[in-house]
């Protein structure tokens, strides 16, 4: 059976340079960091080495900006949130994020305004699934101290002009600007030095799951969530994974050296899946055409779209579906709901995102599965 | 002196005669089973079981014991000598370890040539411990702080103050197994528990309707079944392929009609695979009128295809119980997870409540169902759900 895997936005598989060298660190570098014997020092120094390897492949000085290695972007999305809330809370109590957030921007949000009494302003999108800059304008006054929007829309790719957004939040110099940039990095370009904090994980990119990092400006001070040993600037205790951290490293170089070459390969798949949805009548695309080039979003209106996820993958298609319940247990996307669509096509969307080695036969025959199932299966 | 041995009382077991024997062995077989992680001595005799558990901590011991079926009772005891300045001195060091002032003590004497009646060992061994105790006690008949239990056997004297309810019914396996449709819903889980506890085996059935129906609900039922696997240890679950079959009815048959028709070819595959299997019957989680093809009439009409027998062990409980039970054996919280089961995809707006049989045997004869039915049952697969492990044959694919 063939076995497509266009489900990139959510994981990929691990780099296989990555994956031997995660090996080979892991038996040679074994070491805890904190430990104060030569084998701790060099892991240490290894650790040290991701750090600035880390910076580097996004462009930012170490002499100002510091990375904290994580479990991953979820952890990250809520420590820059709630830390950053946490830590200047006698500035102010306004908190600023989007209605498609991530559900670990979402939900950290929601905690800091229902647990502990901030003021939370949530900003729509266009239906583009873009934050218009006039709307964050709008609402900014010197009482806010944190905004948080992503680069990229995981559901839909959606873009967010960060740089433009940025220039607004650093008007008032009592706020800060963080940045869920998950689906972004190595796939679009970012302003990463108009940022304040920004969260994101390795295995978007070619790296292991169970590694993430936050990158922030050294002159941000935060509450640590987790409270153990001063490992990772006392923000993060635990023994660290060195050779995850590592092998992230890698995985975000190896990503932003070919930037250029996927990003091409990309666009072009893009262009071809959204040709052939384009003659299939019932598919109503929900991704913006300018949005990422790494994501196709799209919805049914006749059938079920977890019905049809499920026979592609059983056809060895495999691609997602909305996985959030509304309160009724009803599978529904709120970021497609902001965008102003139906609730009929909010839950019944596809996502498709191709990694590198997808072909343009590998979209075709995406498009042939899915073309079968919809003439073979029961409408909704 | 401690409690060092868990008295096992049989349940309905006391009303079988010449079976009697084999009913005790098979719980022996079954208790055996339960705690065998423990490697503890035990031992039968006519009217108990006997578990040592040497210097084991009962607890986990009695908890696991509460999970076997055919155990009416549970008591930890501790056994001494017959002679009554032995059993008294028994009584005073355990009756001191307990918390409490006052006490109560209550003989039984299944040994009837013992010297002294019922009422003349309790006295005697009350006397004792009221003459000896180093803190004050005193008697209360009604309502005892701590009640001792003097049990004089034959054999030896048992002594106890703690007593547990078991599960009751029959030891697994003395009565049969059945063949269970199992939808992943809340209601089928408490059946074969309620099946389980009688001390009927069961097997499971599952129609699977892919695409329509989504791969991880075998996880789900996998998950449900390991629940279950505390009342029997190894439970084999037949994946049915019902998609053809469910696509060929909504094209043939009248929506009001397809719940009903569809429950009438389920009831032929699943009597299919329980006579392949040696089943002795069927079983279901429905229960009268809850919904369109449970009431009375549907029942009947359902069950016109088979004068194989099915069991519907709920068939009279409120949704409320059967939910607290759901609830107490651990399925409820993953029966409510949100995947769609063969009977919810496609629901009909109007399901017929009070169907016809002749309208449902003219729509039948619009396809050609014997032969999706065949296939049905030849194209199972099995996973084994046992404890600590999920055993799946490599997929055919």
């Amino acid at each position: 059976m063939t076995m497509v895997y266009l489900d990139y936005a959510a994981t990929c598989p691990p780099s296989p340079a990555v994956l031997s060298e995660f090996k080979r660190l892991s038996e040679v570098s074994f070491g805890n960091a904190s430990s104060k014997h030569a084998v701790g020092r060099d892991a240490s120094r290894l650790l040290e080495k991701a750090r600035l390897g880390i910076l580097s492949s996004f462009g930012l000085n170490p002499s100002s900006y510091q990375c904290v290695f994580l479990s991953g972007a979820t952890e990250s999305n809520n420590l820059a949130i709630k830390g950053v809330s946490f830590s200047y809370k006698n500035r102010g109590k306004k908190i600023i994020t989007t209605a498609v957030e991530h559900p670990s921007v979402k939900n950290a949000f929601e905690q800091l305004k229902n647990e502990f009494g901030f003021q939370l302003i949530v900003l729509p999108v266009n239906e583009a699934g873009s934050v218009e800059p006039s709307s964050l304008e709008a609402v900014m006054d010197n009482e806010v101290i944190l905004v948080s929007i992503m680069a990229v829309n995981n559901e839909t790719g959606a873009l967010n002009d960060i740089g433009a957004l940025a220039d607004i939040v650093h008007r008032y110099p009592k706020a800060f600007f963080h940045c869920d940039v998950t689906q972004g990095i190595g796939k679009v370009k970012v302003p990463y030095s108009k940022i304040d904090l920004f969260s994101f994980s390795a295995h978007k990119v070619g790296g292991l799951k169970g590694n993430g990092a936050l990158v922030m400006k050294k002159t941000i001070r935060l509450v640590s969530l987790l409270s153990g040993g001063d490992q990772e600037l006392g923000l993060r205790g635990g023994t660290v994974d060195v050779a995850g951290a590592y092998c992230m490293h890698l995985a975000l170089k190896e990503s932003m050296e070919k930037f250029a070459e996927h990003k091409e390969h990309a666009s072009m798949l893009k262009e071809h899946l959204l040709q052939g949805l384009s003659k299939i009548d019932e598919v109503v695309v929900n991704s913006p055409l300018d949005g990422s080039p790494y994501v196709v979003n799209f919805s049914l209106r006749k059938h079920k779209a977890s019905v049809i996820v499920e026979g592609l993958s059983e056809a060895g298609f495999y691609v997602s579906s909305i996985s959030a319940c509304n309160s009724k247990g009803e599978p529904i996307s709120y970021v497609l709901l902001a965008m102003n669509r139906s609730k009929e096509d909010a839950s019944n969307s596809i996502r498709v995102s191709p990694g590198p080695e997808a072909t343009i036969e590998d979209i075709d025959a995406f498009l042939a599965a899915m073309n079968k199932l919809l003439l073979e299966v029961r409408p909704r | 002196m401690k409690f060092d041995t868990v008295m096992i009382h049989f349940g309905e077991l006391s009303t079988k005669g010449a079976n009697r024997k084999l009913f005790i062995q098979q719980l022996l077989h079954n208790v055996r089973v339960a705690i065998k992680r423990y490697g503890l001595l035990t031992k039968a005799d006519r009217d108990h079981i006997y578990v040592y558990l040497g210097e084991e901590d009962p607890t986990p011991i009695l908890e696991r014991l509460r999970e076997v079926s055919g155990i009416q009772r549970l008591s930890l005891v501790a056994k001494t000598g017959k002679d009554i300045g032995e059993i008294g001195a028994a009584a005073l060091s355990l009756i001191e370890k307990e918390a409490g002032s006052t006490f109560k003590i209550e003989t039984k004497r299944a040994d009837k040539k013992y010297e002294l009646d019922s009422y003349g060992i309790s006295r005697a061994v009350a006397t004792h411990v009221l003459k000896n105790s180093s803190k004050p006690l005193s008697v209360d008949l009604h309502h005892p702080d701590i009640l001792l239990k003097v049990n004089l056997r034959e054999e030896a004297c048992y002594l106890s103050c703690k007593e547990y309810p078991g599960l009751g019914g029959y030891p697994l396996g003395m009565n049969g197994k059945v063949t269970m449709l199992l939808s992943g819903g809340i209601d089928s889980p408490v059946a074969a528990y309620a099946l389980l506890r009688r001390g009927i085996k069961v097997e499971c059935l599952h129609f699977a309707s892919p695409p329509y129906t989504s791969e991880a609900v075998i996880d789900k039922l996998t998950r449900i079944l390991r629940q279950l696997n505390d009342y029997q240890s190894d439970i084999r679950l037949d994946i049915v392929p019902f998609t053809k079959l469910q696509e060929a009815i909504y094209q043939n048959v009248p929506e009001p009609y397809c719940i009903t028709i569809m429950r009438r070819m389920m009831v032929r595959i699943a009597v299919g695979i329980a006579k392949k299997r040696h089943s002795l019957a069927l079983a279901t989680g429905e229960s009268i009128g809850q919904v369109a093809s449970q009431t009375l009439e549907s029942i009947d009409v359902i069950n016109e295809v088979t004068n194989f027998p099915i069991l519907r062990p709920l068939c009279t409980e409120d949704k409320v119980t059967i939910i607290d039970t759901a609830k107490r054996i651990g399925t409820y919280d993953i029966s409510i997870e949100p995947y769609e089961d063969c009977c919810t995809i496609f629901k009909p707006k109007a399901p017929k409540t009070k169907p016809h049989l002749d309208e449902c045997q003219e729509y039948e004869t619009r396809f050609d169902y014997a032969s999706m039915v065949e296939e049905a049952v030849e194209g199972t697969t099995p996973i084994f759900v046992s404890e600590g492990e999920v055993v799946e044959p490599s997929k055919s694919k």
